[in-house]
């Protein structure tokens, strides 16, 4: 499957997860068949990909996301683009999120 | 900013375990959702006749386990555990099985399987458990039924059994070591292992019933096997005696246990996990019906019960200088069913201890040292 990125999407987290803080880590917990390899599975983001996946569910356009956290982390927002768009592929992947598309 | 990452783990690799090592966080609790079931085996704890209207009528509704269900994932649940009773005898079962998914817990299903119908198979796809586990109660009808007291149930058990397996549900298999089909031991292991290749463990120490029925008990105490026949069957399974073997030092340590305070409860109940009964009663564990020990959610809240009540419990001591010298301080204790739950159901007391445990217990400390020795 082509997964293409778009900037002015947005990427909502599916509902066939759930997503749980517990003891301070974001656990995603697959709801829904297909969404991990292995029955046994759940899914945690390190600390920038929390950050990333706190920004998607305001459902701001992905190009705001980046800007946002250009801002936060003080970093270019060139750099930071690459980063968030392959994260967001990897969560399309496995059907973590779904896009929203703007007008 | 770092490279963000997903990382996807087995549940068990999961950093919390980590974190809350120190803390209390119920990651996981079980919910009882019915004591009543379409079998009557004769060792169970719990099982009351499936149109005991009575026992029906208490049942704690989907709108009330939902309550319970948030305020979990509020204290920090993860996993919970549908058990009964027979959960799939609960006509509601479906629905309150797909809301405690939908609140991100990770459910894992014990049944006999006798139930199970094609709505449960499609919900199971649709909505995976972490595990189903279906407990073997005999490799032929004869011996199945001889302890599930139900005619037609073993083939009601192996119908259910096949759905799932046919439908790649994801299916453990487990028995229990009982009199009434300890000659059928080897055929239900094959049975197990046939159908699920990567697990089977079977159980041979039997407790009290919850409700201390005299007539039901002595039943159990009928079908408990001895403490040789107990060793001899773990003995004669590898996998259990080389696990056994290696775990020797945490099985039986050098010195008596520390325990300065006589503190009656040393478990993760009450630390990291908590049950919910069918009437909605709290419990630190499944086993534990102490009086003083029950807290009713239908009134109170799971926050209190969790944050105030328990831990009131788990700083309940003994008085008796008898039990400081046998159970509160044993160094084989890892090897014994005994617990202040366990011996409560068995003497009315949770600081006696139970003859019958203490034999399994040296028993299996006697060849367990033996095997050391000879490797
Ligand atoms: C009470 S059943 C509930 C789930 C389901 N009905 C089943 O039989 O698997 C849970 C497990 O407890 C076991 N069990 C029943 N009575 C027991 C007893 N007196 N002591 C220890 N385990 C017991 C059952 O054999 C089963 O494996
Ligand atoms: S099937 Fe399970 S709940 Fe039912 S009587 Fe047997 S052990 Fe008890
Ligand atoms: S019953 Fe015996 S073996 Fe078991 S904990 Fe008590 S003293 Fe130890």
């Amino acid at each position: 499957m082509e997964i293409n990125v778009n900037l002015d999407s947005a990427y909502i987290p599916s509902d066939d997860v759930v997503a749980r803080e517990i003891e301070g880590e974001l656990i995603i917990v697959p709801l829904a068949a297909g969404i991990g390899d292995m029955e046994d599975e759940l899914f945690t983001l390190n600390e920038t990909g929390s950050a990333i996946w706190d920004l998607l569910k305001t459902q701001k356009k992905l190009r705001n996301v980046i800007e946002q956290l250009s801002e936060d982390f003080e970093a270019p927002a060139d750099e930071i683009e690459k980063d968030v768009i392959g994260f967001v592929e990897e969560l399309l992947k496995r059907g973590m999120l779904v896009e929203v598309a703007q007008d | 900013m770092s490279d963000p990452s997903v990382i996807s783990r087995r549940m068990s690799e999961i950093g919390i375990w980590k974190k809350i090592s120190s803390k209390r966080v119920p990651l996981s609790f079980s919910l009882e959702i019915t004591a009543r079931c379409n079998n009557n085996c004769r060792h169970c704890y719990i099982n009351l006749p499936a149109g005991d209207t009575k026992a029906k009528g208490n049942e704690i509704s989907v709108d009330v386990i939902g309550r319970i269900a948030d305020e979990a994932v509020e204290l920090g649940s993860l996993w919970v555990l549908i058990s009964g009773g027979e959960p799939l005898l609960r006509k509601d079962f479906s629905e309150i099985y797909i809301s405690l998914k939908k609140k991100g817990l990770v459910p894992t299903v014990f049944t006999n399987a006798c139930l199970i119908t094609k709505e449960h198979i499609e919900i199971f796809n649709k909505y995976p458990p972490k595990n189903l586990e279906v407990t073997v109660y005999g490799a032929s009808e004869e011996t199945y039924e001889k302890v599930t007291r139900q005619p037609g149930s073993y083939k009601a058990f192996v119908r259910g059994l096949d759905l799932l397996l046919e439908n790649d549900i994801k299916v453990r298999l487990k028995a229990m070591a009982l009199k009434s089909n300890l000659h059928e031991m080897d055929e239900i292991a094959r049975f197990c292992r046939e159908r699920t290749k990567d697990f089977f463990r079977f159980d041979p120490i039997l407790h009290m019933r919850y409700d201390f029925d005299p007539v039901r008990n002595e039943e159990i105490r009928s079908e408990r096997l001895s403490p040789q026949q107990i060793v001899e069957l773990e003995r004669a399974d590898p996998d259990r005696a080389q696990e056994m073997e290696e775990l020797c030092d945490k099985f039986i340590l050098p010195d008596p246990i520390k325990n300065d305070k006589n503190y009656l409860f040393g478990c993760a109940s009450g630390i990291h996990s908590f049950v919910v009964g069918y009437d909605g009663v709290y419990r630190l564990c499944s086993s534990l019906w102490h009086p003083d020990c029950l807290y009713d959610l239908k009134t109170g809240t799971l926050a209190e019960a969790w944050n105030d009540f328990t831990p009131k419990i788990l700083r309940m001591t003994s008085d008796k200088e008898e039990y400081h010298k046998s159970c509160g301080t044993c160094p084989i204790i890892n090897l014994c069913l005994w617990c202040p739950a366990h011996t409560h159901l068995e003497t009315g007391q949770m600081d006696e201890r139970v003859d019958y445990f203490c034999k399994v217990a040296h028993e299996r400390a006697k060849a367990l040292r033996k095997a050391v020795a000879n490797k």
